[in-house]
């Protein structure tokens, strides 16, 4: 094989797909970068046997061929090269890479060992906006479990329901819920939450859309030249929704900064309780306070102001009050919740379509 | 034990594939593959994801047929299959059919019928164990028992559950029967649509052109002039063809107000049965049928807790026990009596505590139009002893209170009286469904 390009093509597609890429595999290849040539065009893929990203560049092709090269050596050498045209070499057990000056001689072994790359079926087609799919991820990942034990919570819950799509997470302490799009397309599947990451961190500024397609056992999303393809996970999810709130005792709609500055507080004189922090609402007062208490250091109590619906008190991982705040969009926040053991609701005031769940703390 | 022929002739083919590749290839690639079945020359090999089945397909297929060909296969097709999917996607589709708590989906089947709901699964009590039989009677004979079968009763109590296992008794007897099941408010719109926007042009066959025709709250028609007299039509061409129709409401036909009176005729000629609240042992049962058929098991405590818990309907109870088992799921535990106590904290707090003797009285007193003072009084009229009676039955069934109690708080002076009201509420409840209504009316309102 014998292609030329530029480097800064180059440095891009090796930075994309080199993410899979692992060396701590079981089967050395998997550490490598496939380089082929298809129809014109030069393919990058990599793969951890869960995930598999290529991506097409535009190179000159002088000569057809394959090769596999080490991804972070590879990676590294290309990225630190100044912009330039860069001439790759492949031979069945060297690659030649020259830059101007710059020259390298990498050993390789036969291209034909590396996996066969799976190929995106296009099938049940969803096209969903950069800016949609970025926030609904984040929003959904941060709460997957990663306790291996149990497969289907380590990864993303997208289904359709009435006429709606939907992703959600929970790893069992708490939960959330994304509303992404309408979709008459009936969907039911379990995405690894990895994967999903892997999607959103290749999205740039000038991604407009994503376009995924699914099978009974795969998943791929389609990002400009990027293809992600994904295992899906096997089970049936928890029927979730049963744990969200519809009415509840307490509601306490206040600002969200200040929600987010009390919280951080309290956060400091919660360590030794592993987190806890007490809330406080009371209707006549129309304030939401805030109580944690460490034995050494002391405690704190802030109080912020709040439209009150109900008096209540309820323990919440301070953690995850944060991950939860950060997530929600809006000025304001309602938190909503009954009783000391029921699951406490957090959305921003006035749009439901993201609902963040925490499981309180007993105490 | 002895091995099968597959894992034999499978174990030939992997010592043999071993020596080709390396270790970590081989491990990677064949030590998680299992072969399911030989059928010929037809093979299916178990693999671990669709990475695996791809590689298997476009790399290995060739090497694998190859060595089948020198152990006696002349031309091997291998099938690859993902582990896991098989089962658990027959598994998918019975959980599908048994755990949605949601409203039955009617887009896509012609009849409208949710298959999920059948006699089999419908659990029979003092409350509707009538509107059961006869809804049996309508599936064994239809349009010839009972017709039309008017069944009414409280949101939640079963009614569609009823009338939709009739139908899908109906269709598992006489497949090509043409069974329609709709709701009212579907009945109304789409004659709108048709008469409106001359859309739905088969409006009229879709309705009259059925062996069953299967209306969910028929009261929706009611004050909607020319949607009752479309359905008056419909009503009669099949009822003149002896083709079964049943219908729920949430009241009588006699108290349905807007109603056009030929229509409340038309609805009383067949049978009109009443569903009430189902009773603490019916609860229970319910609870127990709904948690076998999602394969959870619950102390019987909890069950015995939720059953005492909540009164007011059927979906109420399915849904504190879907909220539980979810929730028990999610968090690995047990599900336990102050699980749900801490879950359904917002379904008892959002009613009284302590049902109080003063509540009862007051709250029947007002249902009958009446003054406490009259409730309480000497007075025999049959307008006050009845609710009177009435009150007193609450007073035990709901808050268990003795006998010399309840009939202190009646102003009665002998608690043999209040002995004989309960028992001839009793006995009353299970032939009178007007009281049976009653009762269970107020027991809503207190509770609710």
């Amino acid at each position: 094989m014998k292609v030329t390009l530029t480097q800064e093509n180059l440095a891009r597609a090796l930075n994309t797909v080199s993410r899979v890429a692992n060396s701590r595999t079981t089967l050395p290849i998997l550490s490598n970068i496939l380089i082929k040539t298809e129809d014109g065009l030069l393919v990058l893929a990599a793969t951890n046997l869960e995930v598999a990203i290529t991506e097409k560049i535009p190179a000159k092709i002088e000569r057809e061929g394959a090769t596999i090269a080490p991804a972070k050596l590879i990676t590294e050498f290309i990225t630190n090269l100044p912009k330039t045209n860069l001439t790759i070499n492949a031979s069945d057990n060297k690659i030649t890479i020259t830059a101007g000056n710059y020259k390298s001689v990498v050993n390789t072994i036969t291209a034909d060992e590396f996996p066969a790359l799976p190929e995106p079926k296009n099938v049940g087609l969803i096209k969903i906006p950069a800016t949609i799919l970025k926030k609904a991820v984040a929003g959904t990942i941060l709460v997957a479990s990663s306790d291996t034990t149990r497969p289907i919570l380590t990864g993303v819950y997208l289904h359709t329901t009435d006429g709606d799509l939907y992703m959600a997470a929970t790893d069992g302490y708490r939960l959330a819920e994304k509303k992404v799009l309408s979709l008459t397309k009936e969907i039911n599947t379990i995405i690894p939450a990895s994967a999903l990451s892997d999607v959103v961190r290749i999205l740039s500024d000038e991604t407009k859309e994503v376009i995924m397609s699914f099978s009974d056992d795969q998943v791929s999303f389609v990002i400009g030249d990027v293809t992600v393809t994904s295992r899906l996970i096997d089970g049936n999810f928890i029927d979730y929704r049963q744990l969200i709130p519809t009415k509840t005792d307490v509601v306490a709609t206040l600002d969200r900064n200040e929600f987010i500055r009390i919280t951080k507080i309290s956060e400091l004189f919660a360590r030794e309780s592993a987190g806890s922090i007490t809330l406080k609402v009371d209707a006549s007062s129309s304030t939401l306070s805030m109580h944690s208490i460490t034995s050494e250091l002391g405690e704190n109590n802030s109080i912020v102001e709040a439209t009150i619906k109900g008096s209540g008190a309820i323990t919440l991982n301070s953690k995850f009050l944060l991950d939860a705040l950060n997530q929600i969009d809006g000025e304001n926040v309602k938190l909503q919740f009954s009783g000391k053991l029921a699951p406490a609701l957090l959305t921003a005031d006035g749009d439901d379509t993201y609902k963040h769940i925490i499981m309180p703390v007993k105490s | 034990m002895e091995k099968s022929q597959e894992e034999v002739l499978w174990q030939t083919i992997l010592g043999e594939i071993e020596l080709s590749m390396s270790h970590a290839t081989f491990a990677t690639w064949f030590k998680p593959t299992e072969l399911l079945s030989i059928q010929g020359q037809n093979l299916r090999v178990l693999v671990n994801n669709f990475f695996a089945k791809n590689q298997f397909e476009k790399k290995f297929d060739e090497q694998i047929k190859q060595i089948l060909r020198k152990n006696g296969f002349s031309s091997p097709t291998i099938e690859y299959i993902i582990k896991g999917k098989r089962a658990t996607k027959e598994e998918t589709v019975s959980e599908k059919t048994s755990s949605s708590p949601t409203e039955p989906s009617t887009t896509k089947n012609p009849t409208g019928l949710n298959p999920k709901y059948r006699f089999d699964n419908f659990i029979v009590g003092a409350c509707n164990d009538l509107a059961h039989a006869a809804s049996q009677a309508a599936a064994a004979r239809p349009g010839t028992k009972y017709n039309p079968i008017f069944i009414y009763g409280g949101p939640g109590l079963g009614k569609t559950h009823l009338i939709q296992a009739i139908g899908n008794e109906i269709l598992a007897t006489k497949p090509d029967w043409r069974v329609l099941y709709a709701t009212a408010e579907t009945f109304g719109n789409e004659f709108i649509d048709y008469v409106r926007f001359k859309k739905n042009r088969d409006f009229g066959k879709k309705y009259r052109d059925v062996d069953v025709l299967i209306i969910d709250d028929i009261q929706f028609i009611a004050g909607k002039k020319s949607t009752q007299e479309e359905f008056f039509n419909t009503f009669n061409t099949l009822h003149q063809a002896d083709k079964q129709i049943v219908l729920t409401s949430d009241k009588p036909p006699a108290e349905i107000p807007g109603l056009a009176d030929r229509l409340r005729g038309r609805f009383q000629m067949g049978m009109a049965i009443d569903v009430s609240l189902p009773d603490y042992e019916t609860r229970s049962a319910i609870l127990e049928a709904k948690a076998a058929a999602l394969g959870a098991h619950l102390p019987t405590e909890l069950i015995e807790f939720l059953a005492d818990q909540i009164r007011t309907n059927i979906r109420e109870l399915e849904g504190a026990l879907n909220q539980i088992l979810a929730y028990s799921e999610m968090r690995r535990e047990e599900p336990t009596i102050e699980l749900a106590q801490g879950l359904l904290g917002d379904i008892k707090n959002s009613r009284p505590k302590h049902i109080t003797a003063r509540q009862i009285i007051d709250k029947t007193a007002s249902y009958f139009d009446l003054q406490i003072s009259e409730l309480c009084s000497p007075a025999r009229d049959r307008y006050i002893t009845e609710p009177r009676q009435m009150a007193m039955y609450l007073l035990r069934s709901e808050i268990k209170m003795s006998f010399p109690k309840i009939a202190h708080e009646l102003g009665r002076k002998d608690h043999t009286t209040a002995i004989h009201s309960v028992e001839k509420i009793e006995r009353e409840i299970k032939i009178n469904a007007r009281m049976r209504e009653q009762i269970s009316d107020l027991r809503e309102r207190l509770y609710v």
